[in-house]
């Protein structure tokens, strides 16, 4: 008994090596960075305890990206996730051609995030776009609309793109999380008598919950650490309308070379992906886990 | 007994290894070859072909050293980020550099380049325009050569403003009086006046300054003091904010970089274009809408004050941990002379960084519209020459971008910016 307990410690061993080397240890050096001054520029690098955690509390722009991350997070999973789910319901159906249509509506999936990025730049271009072309044929807008250079739509633009590109994602996890509800719990409810709608709200969703979970996890925190999308996109502007805070903490890491305060930038998303990562698995609970992994 | 043969024998081999290595080394340094020079730059226009005949030439003038150029990826922030991090690794796996005209001071500050002053002595100094040699010189020394030079330019329609009887203009109210006037005569729903770059990027700051400048504003003063917030500058953005109010230039600039204002003015449907000089090769290219119909000029100004273009373009260093600094130096001669400058205009396009080549016959034959920038590019100003510019710029970029959209105003703006860069320049604002 105590030996192979042994046998499990060695084996796991290099599993839990690994993810020190690549996980903790990372973390712990950019938290320890974070407590320093570090201008490679200038050859600063000196201990300031927590004076880059007290320069953040009092930045304007960490909070304005801070406000941009939380906005663009809850509206783009929000509608990834019901829009996932109706074409979930609909490709559980069977029709003709509906592994075609599985295929088709994974490919926005499939494009590299910086291409079709840059494709929906062009497709949002006030001038030549082919967004404006239409509005203006249907006859929805006199004057062309400034989709990326004003702030109020600039965020929202970056969010459909979000929603176009990973709703995808979220419509196949769901349609797996369908297949796995036993035919025979709606036939079972139609001999009951339930309309369509009450067989949805007491047999697919309550059965389909832990999916959702799961999609809404990773689509949280995919959606809260966002930056080649909407760098490509606008850069972070206009006036900073749309920069999240990976792309603060990437300015400030890379292009100025703030090394300690990008560092807090970074710890500080951190804590929030973490923390976001624990509701999550408290909402779906110990039981789900244990199930989960036998 | 055994182990002890053992020790010596293992000693004997070491020695043997470190003098063969040594001996190497220095038969090396006696032949000064073969040395393989890695040479890290951004795309280079057109055929790639042409550029590496330049290196194989180099190579034949230079037996003995090799070339291996290596282009980094498109983007400049890419580009920096590739070499912030390998030059702060104290990485040796490349020698010599190109390096944007607003880099330049930063690495100097780190340490990572190279001083090349005895490349750069007084007389041959004069050669160069004198605002990359501004951007390339760091507290007295020069540390890269200025390789080709851009400056921001007016692209302007010769055919609408001859048609409505207008010059190019030299005021920015003359600028909107003939976009109004060409706009309201040709009446012509996809026509645009005046576009330029305007997204919150670097591209943003090029633009703005030279309303700032040619308003009599700066960035920073004598003393080296920030003196932004101006009510030079503030007139300055707030005439950049008319323009797109008074539909003189079209919302988009708010989000267009060059390529979108490129293609639009390419396109024929705007009057008037604020951008560098590779636009020109394409508008005059076989097919362009407005071949034979474009005009460069200086960039207008406000009213008693000098022009003002914003300078751009690459100059060339070698890495401070380069383990063939000669050989890197040798490259850098080659492709800075006056004859490979000659050669790139020509073939390429890049405009050189010495004057004289700006009344060479054999250049204008081949390109003729090179004479009309000698004068821009000598009056081009560099943007803040100081280690802390990537910095200043972050601050300025939201800054100016928030003006132009209309969240703040431009004075409050500016001295949003100001308060933020003097504690960058003097505080703890650099972290």
């Amino acid at each position: 008994m105590r030996s192979e307990r042994h046998l499990g410690a060695v084996l796991v061993a290099p599993a839990i090596l690994v993810l020190v080397g690549v996980a903790l240890l990372p973390i712990l050096l950019a938290a320890g960075l974070s407590l320093e001054r570090r201008l490679p520029i200038f050859d600063i690098a000196e201990f300031v305890g927590l004076a880059n955690y007290r320069f953040l509390a009092f930045d304007p722009r960490f909070w304005v990206s801070l406000r941009n991350t939380v906005y663009f997070t809850i509206v783009s999973v929000s509608l990834e996730l019901l829009l996932g789910l109706a074409i979930a319901l609909l490709l559980q159906r069977s029709f003709r051609g509906r592994g075609w249509m599985r295929v088709v509506v994974l490919l926005p999936w499939a494009i590299p995030t910086v291409v079709s990025a840059r494709m929906w730049e062009w497709l949002y271009n006030a001038e030549f776009g082919l967004l404006n072309y239409v509005a203006a044929l249907a006859g929805l807008t006199t004057q062309p609309v400034n989709w990326l250079g004003d702030p109020f739509w600039a965020l929202h633009a970056a969010i459909v793109m979000d929603v176009w590109k990973t709703m995808p994602f979220a419509a196949i996890l769901l349609l797996a999380g369908l297949q796995t509800i036993p035919r025979d719990l709606y036939q079972a409810a139609r001999v009951d008598g339930a309309n369509p709608w009450q067989i949805f709200r007491s047999v697919t969703l309550p059965l389909l919950k832990p999916m959702i979970l799961v999609v809404l996890l990773f689509r949280t925190l995919d959606a809260f650490r966002v930056f080649d999308a909407v760098y490509v996109l606008t850069g972070g502007g206009p006036a900073n309308s749309t920069e999240t805070l990976s792309i603060y903490t990437y300015k400030v890491l890379f292009q100025t070379l703030q090394f300690g305060y990008g560092s807090a930038l970074a710890v500080v998303t951190f804590a929030a992906v973490a923390l976001i990562s624990l509701l999550y698995l408290k909402l779906m609970g110990g039981a789900y886990w244990r199930r989960l992994l036998g | 007994m055994r182990r002890a043969t053992r020790r010596i024998a293992v000693s004997l081999a070491l020695a043997a290894i470190l003098a063969g290595c040594a001996r190497s080394e220095e038969s090396s340094r006696q032949t000064s070859g073969p040395v393989t020079v890695i040479f890290k730059h951004g795309k280079i226009a057109g055929d790639p072909a042409l550029f590496s005949s330049l290196l194989r030439r180099f190579e034949a003038e230079h037996p003995g050293i090799r070339v291996r150029d290596e282009i980094l990826p498109a983007s400049t922030d890419q580009q920096h980020q590739f070499y912030v991090i390998s030059l702060e690794g104290r990485s040796s796996e490349f020698d010599v550099l190109s390096m944007d005209v607003i880099w330049v001071q930063e690495f100097a500050r780190a340490g990572w380049i190279r001083d090349l002053s005895h490349l750069l002595p007084p007389h041959e100094r004069e050669e160069f325009f004198s605002a990359p040699i501004a951007a390339v010189t760091y507290e007295g020394r020069a540390y890269a050569v200025p390789w080709y030079v851009d400056a921001g330019l007016l692209y302007y329609r010769k055919d609408l403003l001859d048609r409505y009887g207008f010059r190019p203009p030299t005021t920015w109210q003359e600028l909107v009086t003939a976009a109004q006037t060409i706009l309201k005569k040709e009446n012509d729903p996809g026509l645009r006046g005046f576009v330029w770059q305007g997204k919150q990027y670097e591209g943003l700051i090029c633009n703005a300054l030279e309303y700032v400048w040619s308003a009599g504003g700066d960035v920073l003063g004598e003393d080296g003091r920030v003196v932004l917030a101006s009510r030079q500058a503030s007139m300055a953005l707030d005439f950049m904010r008319e323009l797109i109010d008074q539909q003189v230039s079209p919302a988009m600039v708010t989000s267009a970089d060059e390529e979108a204002t490129r293609r639009l003015f390419g396109e024929g449907r705007a009057i008037f274009l604020r951008n560098w000089p590779y636009a020109w090769n394409l508008f005059e290219r076989e097919g362009s809408p407005v071949r034979g119909k474009v005009g460069v000029a200086q960039l207008p100004s406000f009213p008693g004050y000098p022009p003002a273009a914003t300078l751009g373009g690459w100059q060339l260093g070698v890495n401070r941990y380069s383990r063939h600094p000669k050989a890197a130096e040798a490259l850098i001669n080659f492709l800075t002379s006056p004859e490979i400058q000659r050669w790139m205009a020509v073939k390429i396009g890049y405009k050189p960084s010495r004057k004289a080549l700006y009344r060479d016959p054999e250049l204008l034959r081949a390109q003729p519209f090179i004479a009309s920038l000698y004068e821009i590019f000598l009056l081009a100003r560099p943007r803040p020459v100081s280690p802390y510019y990537l910095m200043l710029s972050q601050v300025m970029q939201p800054e100016f971008s928030a003006a132009l959209v209309g969240v703040k105003s431009a004075e409050q703006a500016l001295s949003d910016a100001e308060r933020q860069m003097s504690r960058i320049l003097f505080g703890k604002g650099a972290r």
